[in-house]
């Protein structure tokens, strides 16, 4: 079996410790079943109580599963072992839980055996992978958050552990919003009336269904995050096609929900492939933010990326690219795409293509603040005092310019349509031009100085 | 064994190794020492495959930290100086734990547990929670966790720290023993005298750099330091040595330290010498503190 699970199941399954999790267990069912009102209160009850111990309290235990290993000086050690990162990974995930799964076991039988009296097998499974799926994409968004700090040299302080909790549970949340919503019962989803069938690529697909398979590849997707965050942490260095596979995976996943832009929406002129492209690149965007905002910004990395593209090695700078670089290239190629379709559709360089190729812009200057801002030696709050300085160019700024009824000038901080429709382009990418090439320039400054100041 | 080429690590703030290069031989035991914060740990680190460096490069064994981490862990133990252990699991546990963990056959684990408990004498103490155990058997625990897959190449930081003068001296003749059966050890500390009795090699890493740009001889059989004390001072001691063909590791008006042959007659005729030029020799013997000697010359007595 595997060391590093096994390891934990000697940790949190002692036999007192069990014998604890049963009686609390079976207390608190006999008490909701003597307690009065429906038949299967106890029912009602486990529910809570999976909730609690395996979301909850599970997604704390997988923030600290390797968290824990450092504060204790026990990680080196492990990093330093023969298990492979899948095996790490697994048995981390699972093993630093396993109390809490032994726990929500207990409820989940509970539970199952109410959904097989009154709903039937098919229900019963289909109830059985959702609380599954919902602990393990709760306690591995959790890991995940964790081992993305670490490889941020956080201090994982007890805020930040319970800021990698709330990852977990944030998860956990939205897949049960997105669950309960498509109950036909009547529940809202994104503002809608829920119905029993879903619209994606143009084909009806029953909604429960649906979600079903998308929670598990979704689960299945911060599985291999967690894994690919593992091997980084065990040395091993990661090659981009696994992250382009997300990339394109999630482009497609979001583009196929043209249809539901429908009404009060911009992009409703468009055709569904004008629609589709829209959803991708907003899509890819977003990643970019996300990834440049959480991914460590190594100027050795980019040093050798740099000097692998100078003398002309491009395809082996390809396999040295960071997730939020080929984000932002992903999110290139499909903004370049909508505006021609964009332009055919207009019959010209419009408002439309204007505001998306500003949009662009902004992104390249913001991508550009975060790693003039993080990569520079000394440098320890850079990502933060990134985040302050988008809040002052997309809020404060613009607030302030409000106020003194400035308003046209607006287009220099955020994607607006502006006439001549050139205007915003222009300035959105004079901004990307200068952020960029001053970031580049203090990046090989800093490189250039450092060398100098080298100890003699 | 070892070989590091022109490494460069670096801290947000700070360079920690610039351009460190260095050959360890196998089967040896090297000494790496220098003041706190000199580059110790992040040199081991960096031969662990722990650190990616910055530039240069380390291979063990004719690997590359940088494109075979994990063929290298396979092939180290490493004690980090701050080590952490599992204080609920038993003593046999926290090795069965270590030796699966590094890829010891299911069938093999109990004779590598005894083995390596035996090694570090805590074979009394499989049943012992490691919580339960004083510091210094918490330091033997963790060697052993270190060395229970027979490790090649081992790397201790600060291995004796917290141990008492016995222990010590038990880890002293593990050390040796461990190097005798095959691995090629790599011990950090700023106490000189603990080194003393094991090291054949010594590496003074200071402010980043190798303090004389090569590693150092502790021990030489065949020439080994002597110390020589004059009664009364004469400031032309170390030139009178040196026109004498002596080698001088360390001089002033009344000591000298110098690397000389072991052959007696060459040592009868040179302290023959100094009396005839009038220096009033008091003692003349193998030094009892040559890896300080050997410290010392090269980074000076501040």
């Amino acid at each position: 079996m595997n060391p590093e699970f096994t390891r934990n199941v000697w940790l949190e399954l002692t036999p007192r410790r069990v014998l604890f999790m049963t009686v609390v267990l079976a207390l608190i069912f006999f008490a909701a079943a003597v307690s009065g009102g429906s038949d299967w209160r106890p029912a009602a009850v486990a529910v809570f109580l999976y909730y609690f111990l395996v979301v909850f309290w599970g997604s704390r235990n997988a923030a600290l599963a390797v968290v824990g290993e450092i504060r204790d000086r026990t990680w080196d050690s492990q990093r330093l072992s023969s298990l492979n990162a899948g095996q790490m990974t697994w048995g981390k995930l699972f093993g630093s839980t396993i109390y809490n799964w032994f726990g929500g076991g207990i409820c989940l039988a509970v539970i199952l055996t109410r959904d097989l009296v009154h709903q039937g097998v098919l229900h019963t499974l289909v109830e059985l992978v959702y609380y599954i799926a919902v602990g393990v994409i709760s306690q591995a968004a959790s890991l995940l958050a964790s081992l993305v700090a670490i490889r941020r040299k956080q201090r994982h302080t007890r805020l930040e552990i319970f800021v990698y909790q709330m990852a977990g549970i944030v998860a956990a949340i939205a897949v049960l919003l997105v669950w309960e919503a498509a109950d036909p019962a009547g529940a809202l989803l994104m503002g809608r009336k829920a119905t029993d069938t879903i619209v994606w690529w143009g084909q009806i697909f029953d909604t429960r269904q649906f979600l079903l398979v998308s929670l598990a590849i979704f689960a299945a997707w911060t599985l291999v995050g967690c894994y690919r965050e593992m091997r980084l942490e065990l040395s091993m260095t990661n090659g981009p096609f696994v992250w382009l596979g997300f990339l394109v995976f999630i482009g497609l996943y979001t583009a196929g929900f043209d249809a539901w832009l429908t009404s009060g929406q911009q992009l409703t002129e468009l055709d569904a492939v004008g629609r589709r492209l829209a959803l991708a690149g907003s899509t890819f965007a977003t990643l970019t933010y996300v990834m440049v905002l959480l991914e460590p910004k190594d100027r050795v990395l980019y040093r050798w990326i740099a000097g692998q593209i100078v003398t002309g090695r491009i395809d082996r700078a390809f396999y040295g690219f960071q997730a939020w670089m080929m984000s932002y290239i992903a999110a290139l190629a499909v903004v370049v795409a909508l505006t021609i379709r964009l332009i055919q559709f207009e019959g010209g360089f419009g408002e439309g293509p204007a505001v998306i190729v500003a949009g662009l812009g902004f992104l390249t200057r913001d991508v550009s603040i975060f790693v003039r801002l993080q990569s520079l030696p000394g440098r320890r709050r850079g990502d933060f005092a990134a985040v302050v300085v988008l809040f002052a160019l997309y809020a404060l700024l613009p607030a302030i310019l409000g106020g003194l009824d400035l308003g046209g000038t607006l287009f220099c901080f955020y994607p607006k349509p502006t006439d001549p429709a050139w205007l915003g382009p222009v300035a959105a990418w004079t901004e990307a031009i200068l952020v960029a090439a001053t970031t580049i320039a203090r990046l090989a400054t800093g490189e250039r100085s450092r060398a100098r100041l080298a100890p003699a | 064994m070892i070989e590091v080429r022109d490494l460069v690590y670096e801290y947000p703030s700070k360079r920690a190794l610039d351009g460190v290069s260095l050959v360890v031989a196998p089967q040896t035991i090297t000494a790496l020492v220098g003041p706190n914060g000199a580059g110790k740990t992040t040199l081991l680190r960096c031969l662990a495959a722990l650190e990616p460096p910055y530039a240069g490069g380390v291979e063990v064994e004719g690997l590359s930290t940088r494109d075979s981490p994990r063929a290298i862990h396979a092939l180290l133990g490493y004690l980090p100086d701050f080590f952490g252990l599992y204080d609920e699991l038993s003593v046999r546990r926290c090795l069965t734990y270590a030796a699966r963990s590094h890829g010891v056959a299911a069938a093999l684990v109990s004779g590598a547990v005894e083995k390596a408990a035996q090694r570090v004498s805590i074979a009394d103490r499989l049943e012992t929670k490691a919580g339960e155990l004083s510091r210094g058997l918490r330091q033997r625990l963790a060697i052993a966790q270190a060395i229970v897959h027979e490790p090649k190449v081992l790397l201790l930081d600060e291995p004796a720290a917290g141990l008492d003068p016995q222990a010590r001296r038990e880890l002293s003749t593990l050390l040796v023993s461990l190097k005798d059966a095959g691995m090629t050890l790599v011990v950090s500390s700023h106490i000189l005298a603990e080194l003393e009795d094991y090291c054949s090699e010594m590496i003074i890493i200071d402010n980043g750099h190798i303090a004389g740009g090569k590693a150092l001889k502790v021990r030489d059989d065949e020439r080994p330091r002597y110390l020589i004390e004059l009664a009364s001072a004469r400031g032309d001691l170390r030139e009178f040595l040196a026109g004498a063909g002596v080698e001088v590791a360390e001089a002033d008006e009344n000591h000298a330290v110098i690397v000389f042959t072991r052959n007696a007659s060459a040592r009868a005729k040179l302290v023959r010498d100094l009396v005839n030029a009038g220096f009033e020799v008091a003692r003349f013997g193998e030094s009892t503190k040559a890896l300080e000697d050997a410290y010392f010359a090269q980074v000076g007595r501040s």
